[in-house]
């Protein structure tokens, strides 16, 4: 109890190691980031660095890239995260089998996808549905059904649907494991009461599943928002500009044409809007009566 | 509840500063990956006479193979010079070089130089000059590099970058196929189009074309763009890459690509077209000179098809060219030892074994040498390699060249994805370009 009266409680104390180790890897890079986009800083000009107020900010505005960088980009987060969200609910409910003999096997297969890493994951897709050489078109003709999975129109959904494979098995992984430790209770008393099936999905589990899948929707929304090796492994951007996301562009203005002022500005521009999207999320996902 | 709000909300909150940074790191040039550092060791300056380490950054191509067998002898020969390779792919080239620039301490003291980076270097002040190394350099012949080669390593009057491998673009066909058809290597682009569209059939394409964004494209297009008579810019360095000859020269290509190449091609890149070619799917592809051994080899990618392709100029004659060039960074402290390396392994003896080897060529003499042609790929490929080396140009030159690459490439990537009408596409590349050019 004497701790609480002193200056810095014990609780404070501990916690100052952690807060240096942040403050070091995560403030300076941040400040130095925001110092960089109010400049003009490029890394083949380093003699010539002069500040430009908000110039590189306003610029933005008029750069049709960097909106249509950003357009693409929400469509694959939305489009992805709401797929998997989908289909990861559906298996999760599917395998939340307690005791079942095959469990963890299904489970092992299922969330294989997931520790293979994006970029090959990329190079994969982009042989697999290559339409000379892919197997999948090959197959797909076979039936008669033609898809140019990398045209114009289809590619951004293509590079939604590889996604899709491969981030599932996450959303899986959470939902499985908030069905486990929801409450026995109220499914008992929703069967005694004779709720049907879908009944008690719609008023018990989803209710109940709330939290957890916020946090899965605000993981792998922050996450889809950094898509970057498909892009870079398939298409480029292609056709014409129609997959260039966000991330990729950044890289683009950052480290090949090292326009460092832009790139900051625009990742700063990026983390005010995930923040206000997450902001959203966080008020549309939570009870109404607490809020 | 509360509870559960508070942690799900400080739960979001980390994660978002997680992202925050990952965004950032783009940002700060100390971010840039690290050379590996079971291969490169920092640069130490010898304390006394002692052994000298090269650190030497390189791409993983079969070129880089033949420098790393062929420096086995130097290192025999120099037993106080040691060259240790960093090999990597070439997307993690441009930054990893960059940060070796900006390091107080070179990390590399031998660099490989990619001809869009090579005014931005240059004219950075990142590079040694080499024109008193050369000039001191007994038996180096400089002059013997062929001519387009040598105006690439050469910024505002002064030597940056001594050759080290080209990559200038041939027509490569299946010459047993245009042996049975009567056909000759087509002289124009008018010619090349009717050519392949007479060769598609439903299941096998006139040519495998490389319609990727970027840097593909437009490297591809280029050279259709030379045969129509057009230009990215003119002697004046006015942006002329919309004119009457460069639209002509992109409906061209983009009915070619409607009607001679494989269907759904439009993401196609360097290895897809090599494969289109290798399995016999197509007649013909615009592609670097030396695939043709590569394609020839009997245990090569083409299995049977091996020793059944031909290359030649690209159609209209003028090609575009590419080299990687060896250059010393300003900031290296072992700049004489690394010349020395440089000027041995570029030398007229060296260089002819290379090239033997299977190294791409860069020098006039040894293009010409009865022994290259004997134990090489035969008189007519290295004539032929000389005529395009001779008749060549980059893609872009300028500090800014590798974004104009880029921009020119994604607008005719939508010209050939029906995006855009091709007028319109190449007015926005022609209006991004002088934007880039004014900056």
């Amino acid at each position: 109890m004497i701790t609480r009266r002193s200056f810095f409680p014990f609780s404070v104390r501990l916690i100052v190691p952690l807060a240096l180790a942040l403050l070091v890897v995560l403030v300076y890079p941040l400040v130095f980031s925001f110092w960089v986009s109010l400049h003009d800083y490029s890394l083949t000009a380093l003699e010539d660095i002069r500040f430009v107020g908000l110039k590189n900010y306003i610029e933005l505005g008029s750069n049709p890239s960097f909106w249509n960088a950003l357009r693409n980009t929400l469509v694959f987060v939305f489009g992805a995260v709401f797929l998997e969200t989908m289909l990861g609910f559906s298996l999760a409910l599917l395998l939340h089998r307690p005791g079942h003999r095959f469990t963890n096997v299904f489970r092992s297969i299922l969330l294989t996808p997931m520790f293979i890493t994006p970029i090959a994951v990329g190079l994969m897709f982009r042989f697999l549905l290559n339409q000379q050489l892919g197997v999948l078109p090959y197959l797909l003709g076979k039936l008669g059904i033609q898809i140019d999975f990398f045209g114009s129109g289809q590619a951004l959904f293509s590079l939604i649907l590889i996604d899709v494979w491969q981030w599932t098995p996450f959303m899986l992984l959470l939902f499985l494991a908030g069905l486990e430790s929801l409450p026995a209770a109220p499914f008992e008393a929703a069967r005694v009461d004779g709720a049907s099936w879908g009944f008690t999905l719609r008023k018990v589990t989803l209710p109940l599943m709330k939290p957890v899948i916020l946090v899965a929707l605000i993981i792998r929304g922050l996450d889809a928002f950094k898509v970057f090796e498909y892009v870079y492994a398939i298409t480029r951007g292609g056709p014409g500009d129609s997959t260039e996301t966000i991330l990729y562009y950044i890289y683009k203005v950052a480290f090949r044409f090292f326009r460092m002022g832009e790139a900051a500005a625009m990742a700063y521009v990026l983390i005010l809007i995930t923040m206000v999207l997450v902001i959203i999320l966080y008020r549309l996902m939570t009870p109404k009566e607490e809020a | 509840m509360k509870h559960h709000r508070r942690f799900i909300l400080l739960l979001a909150l980390s994660l978002l500063l997680a992202l925050v940074v990952s965004a950032c790191t783009g940002a700060q040039p100390t971010a840039a990956p690290k050379p590996a550092e079971s291969q490169a060791k920092p640069t130490e300056a010898p304390a006394k006479a002692e052994k000298v380490t090269l650190n030497v950054i390189m791409e993983e191509v079969p070129d880089y193979d033949i420098v790393v067998a062929l420096t086995k002898k130097f290192k025999a020969d120099n037993p106080d010079i040691d060259v240790v390779f960093d090999a990597m792919p070439y997307d993690a080239m441009r930054d990893k070089i960059l940060t070796s620039f900006l390091a107080p301490k070179a990390t590399y003291d031998i660099i490989i130089v990619d001809n869009p980076w090579m005014d931005e270097f240059g004219n950075a002040g990142y590079l040694t000059p080499l024109d008193d190394y050369i000039a001191k350099t007994d038996g180096y012949d400089y002059d013997d590099f062929v001519g387009p080669l040598r105006d690439i390593g050469e910024v505002n009057g002064k030597i940056y970058g001594a050759p080290y491998y080209n990559y200038a673009l041939g027509l490569i066909v299946r010459q047993d196929i245009f042996d049975d058809k009567g056909l000759s290597a087509p002289a124009t682009v008018d010619d090349y189009v009717k050519t392949v569209q007479s060769l598609t059939t439903d299941d096998f394409y006139g040519a495998a074309m490389q319609p990727q964004r970027g840097y593909k494209i437009f490297e591809e297009w280029k050279n259709w763009l030379y045969g129509k008579g057009g230009d990215l810019m003119d002697d004046q360095g006015n942006v002329i890459i919309n004119n009457d000859a460069a639209l002509k020269a992109l409906q061209l290509y983009i009915d070619t690509y409607n009607t001679a190449a494989p269907p759904n091609s439009l993401n196609w890149g360097f290895d897809e077209a090599l494969r289109a070619m290798a399995s016999g799917q197509a007649a013909t592809m615009l592609s670097y000179n030396w695939m043709l051994p590569t394609l020839n080899k009997p245990d090569g990618p083409a299995g049977d098809l091996a020793g059944k392709f031909q290359l030649y100029e690209v159609p209209g004659g003028k090609a575009v060219l590419g080299a990687w060039h060896w250059a010393i960074p300003k900031n290296s402290q072992n700049a004489d030892a690394a010349w020395k390396y440089i000027s041995w392994l570029t030398s007229p003896s060296v260089d002819k074994e290379r090239v033997i080897m299977g190294g791409a060529p860069i020098r006039t003499s040894v293009l010409q040498d009865k022994e290259v042609w004997e134990k090489g790929f035969g008189e007519q490929y290295y004539t032929t390699v000389l005529k395009i080396l001779e008749d060549a140009e980059p893609l872009a030159t300028g500090d800014h060249a590798e974004e104009v690459i880029d921009v020119v490439g994604a607008e005719l990537n939508a010209a050939v994805a029906g995006q855009k009408e091709p007028k319109q596409a190449l007015d926005d590349a022609a209006k991004q370009v002088e934007e880039i050019m004014n900056r």
